[in-house]
């Protein structure tokens, strides 16, 4: 037994030591430089100089910090209601028993394996662009005006929905498989009892995927505040107020922009220390609204 | 079971071995240059016995370029001919636009670097461990053929010259000649007042006069602002407040009536690149941007404009009618270099002569050797460039104050798309900002 022991402490060792170096280090780093005084994410500590929560009130005093969290609690909640609607709706379709199921199930999980590089470009310029995009032409054809939908009013609503856009399939697989968990059981008996389909899912499928949502929630937060390269394909050369994101604001701190070459690590890392939280709170929001609703079957 | 302990404890260390190695030896780009290990940076190989002036040296170049692109093709055939002609050999690590996201943290730690490769501003302002190339530039006469203006921003900046210009840029309006023709323009406008009225030719000549896309609303603004105030003043005022009163709304109003008079071309202000695109079809004359735009603008549309470039115009009562914007990509050496004058020499062999003209050809970028001759596309851009006293820089003043800098972004693309009726209503809203 005692050899045991010392067996599986040597096997964990490397992973334990990778533990620490790659993830407790940082993130002890990075709580610790929230409240100093650093220009350079790199500089020894040595350079550090006490702040107190100087970083944390310069950040919530700054007009762009505020914008970029008013941004994001848009994206997580409207992108959100939408993103795991639509995927729920259409993984309870294609988990329906339709005809071609292989096929949309691929088909709605296509934009998550293309480059979201490549699905921003094709989203700015062949959907939006305002001379030829396809949203224009369906426009025209009904004998509408062009609509400037990356002007400053409609670009951030043209960011989150491309964003809707290329989310859906992932949360569609994670509801397939919750899906396909369910014993078909269940609802045999609620269609011999007369359940239709609307019942059988409010009453069944619903409750059974509790759970499942619960992780969906959790991942969709963890996306929405590590929300990057849409905003960076959105606004090129530099950031708007209409697309900025807290990590954008974080990334710009730490490391400038174009022709700005004052940095700030201090305040970017009161920054990340703020967003670890949030996603905390979510989770823990989440743990709490779903506590003791665990359904066995 | 003494075995079984053994194994256990040599699969451990394999895992953590296996570890470490995927830990070490991140230098995240491409290398190039031979099978050189790539820490390598000056190590003195073995003498080949060819008797080259830097026969066994091995310098490391951290390049802003991606393997493939033009400029990188540029620079590993100068590798190539500078190892043949002096013995020394480069290995040049591609690490791509966002080299200078890691470059502070590996100058800081001394990693084994000799040559860095980034924008100017940033090799002044921000990188640690820069040597000063003052003496090295003097013996080689290095003012005799380099832009005065960008090498006084680095010593106003540093002190003394810690870089040497390898891509320069300059900004102004770049027009089709064509266009221009076309509309019966035959002198380049010099006033607003001038350029008021190339715009109404090229309008009643059917050709939109402008180009704008939203990414450089800020850009083309600050020019307007930087004529009628300097940038101290525009400084100044986006640190504190305080743009009502000024001539900031003169500036505003300026761009509020180009809308009025329909000067800008449809949809603007665009999406970048939709905007300058339309020069490329011919449905537009004009853009306020820097000397790239020329070549991204042929490259997209599959066209070769007759571009031209003309300083951006004087605006009546302003306090700087003069300076253009002036920018570079540089090359440095850094301090702990083992090899520093051959790095420099490389330096040198790649930023003058053949392969300076090779680069502006190729990559249609303006040579950084005024001796040189600028390709077809950027012609005008070296004398600019050799006229100017001190250049304008990137939208700084407007940038200056990081709290405020993507809504004042945000505020001059409304600019441009005439969500403000005046140009105080403009100032207005910026001094509610504070």
């Amino acid at each position: 037994m005692r050899k045991n022991k010392a067996m599986i402490f040597w096997f964990c060792m490397p992973a334990l030591l990778s533990l620490v170096l790659m993830f407790v280090y940082p993130v002890c780093r990075t709580v610790l430089m929230s409240f100093f005084r650093v220009e350079s994410v790199t500089a020894t500590m040595a350079d550090w100089s006490f702040y107190g929560l100087g970083n944390y009130t310069k950040i919530f005093g700054s007009t762009s910090f505020m914008t970029s969290m008013k941004n994001m609690l848009l994206i997580w909640i409207v992108g959100g209601v939408f993103t795991l609607a639509l995927a729920m709706l259409m993984a309870v379709t294609v988990t329906s028993g339709i005809r071609g199921k292989k096929f949309f199930r691929a088909a709605i999980y296509m934009p998550n394996i293309i480059s979201a590089v490549a699905l921003a470009t094709m989203w700015i310029q062949y959907i939006f662009n305002y001379d030829y995009g396809m949203l224009n032409t369906i426009v025209q054809f009904f004998g509408g005006d062009k609509i400037k939908w990356l002007g400053t009013d409609l670009k951030f609503w043209a960011m989150t929905g491309s964003f809707i856009f290329g989310s859906v399939g992932y949360y569609m697989l994670i509801y397939i498989s919750g899906i396909e968990g369910i014993p078909q059981d269940l609802y045999e008996a609620a269609t011999i009892d007369g359940a239709g389909k609307v019942h059988q899912f409010t009453h069944i499928t619903l409750p059974l995927l509790k759970g499942v949502m619960k992780t969906s929630v959790t991942f969709w937060s963890i996306n929405t505040t590590t929300f990057f390269l849409w905003t960076k394909m959105f606004s090129p050369i530099d950031t708007e107020s209409s697309t900025i994101v807290p990590v954008i604001y974080l990334y710009d701190m730490v490391f400038g922009g174009k022709g700005i070459t004052t940095r700030d690590a201090g305040a970017g890392a009161a920054v990340g220390v703020v967003l670890t939280l949030i996603i905390i709170a979510v989770y823990l929001i989440t743990e709490q609204l779903f506590k003791g609703n665990d359904l066995e079957y | 079971m003494k075995m079984k302990k053994t194994l256990s404890l040599l699969l451990a260390s394999a895992l953590s071995l296996s570890l470490l190695a995927g830990c070490g030896g991140g230098n995240g780009g491409q290398s190039t240059g031979g099978s050189q290990p790539s820490g390598g940076s000056t190590s003195q190989g073995a003498p080949s016995g060819s008797g080259k002036q830097y026969d066994g040296v091995t310098l490391t170049m951290w390049s802003m370029w991606s393997s493939g692109e033009p400029q990188a093709n540029v620079i590993e055939e100068a590798a190539a001919a500078f190892e043949a002609q002096t013995g020394a050999k480069v290995n040049i690590e591609f690490k791509g636009r966002d080299v200078n996201k890691v470059l502070t943290a590996s100058l800081e730690s001394k990693e084994k670097i000799d040559i860095i490769e980034d924008d100017y501003q940033r090799i002044a302002n921000t990188y640690p461990n820069i040597l000063d190339l003052t003496d090295m530039a003097k013996a080689v006469n290095y003012d005799s053929w380099s832009y005065a203006c960008l090498n006084n921003q680095v010593i106003e900046w540093v002190g003394h010259l810690n870089s040497i210009v390898e891509q320069p840029q300059v900004g102004g309006v770049f027009y089709d000649k064509d266009a221009f023709s076309k509309a019966g323009i035959t002198a380049e406008p010099k006033t607003w007042a001038e350029f008021l009225t190339v715009c109404q030719q090229l309008k009643d000549a059917g050709i939109a006069p402008i180009a704008q896309d939203s990414a450089y609303c800020n850009f083309a603004f600050y020019h307007q602002l930087v004529r009628y105030l300097g940038e101290d003043k525009v400084t100044e005022l986006d640190m504190n407040g305080g743009w009502s009163g000024t001539k900031a709304e003169q500036a505003a109003q300026d761009i509020i009536d180009l809308i009025g008079k329909g000067y800008f071309v449809d949809g603007a202000p665009d999406e970048f690149p939709a905007s300058e695109n339309k020069i490329g079809f011919g449905q537009a004359a004009m853009i306020v941007c820097a000397n790239y735009v020329t070549a991204e603008v042929n490259m997209q549309t599959g066209t070769e404009v007759n571009w031209g470039l003309f300083t951006y115009p004087a605006v009546d009562g302003g306090v700087d009618n003069a300076s253009a914007y002036g920018g570079a990509n540089s090359l440095a050496v850094t301090s702990y270099s083992e090899n520093a004058q051959a790095a420099f020499d490389f330096i040198i062999f790649l930023t003058t002569g053949e392969f300076d003209q090779k680069m502006a050809d190729t990559a249609a970028q303006i040579p950084a050797d005024s001796r040189n001759k600028a390709p077809a596309a950027l012609n005008g851009t070296v004398e600019t460039l050799l006229a100017a006293d001190k250049p304008m820089s990137w939208c700084a003043g407007i940038n200056a104050n990081a709290d405020l800098k993507d809504t004042i972004k945000s505020m001059c693309v409304e600019l441009f798309e005439g969500k403000y009726a005046t140009g105080a209503d403009f100032c207005k809203a910026l001094d509610a900002l504070y």
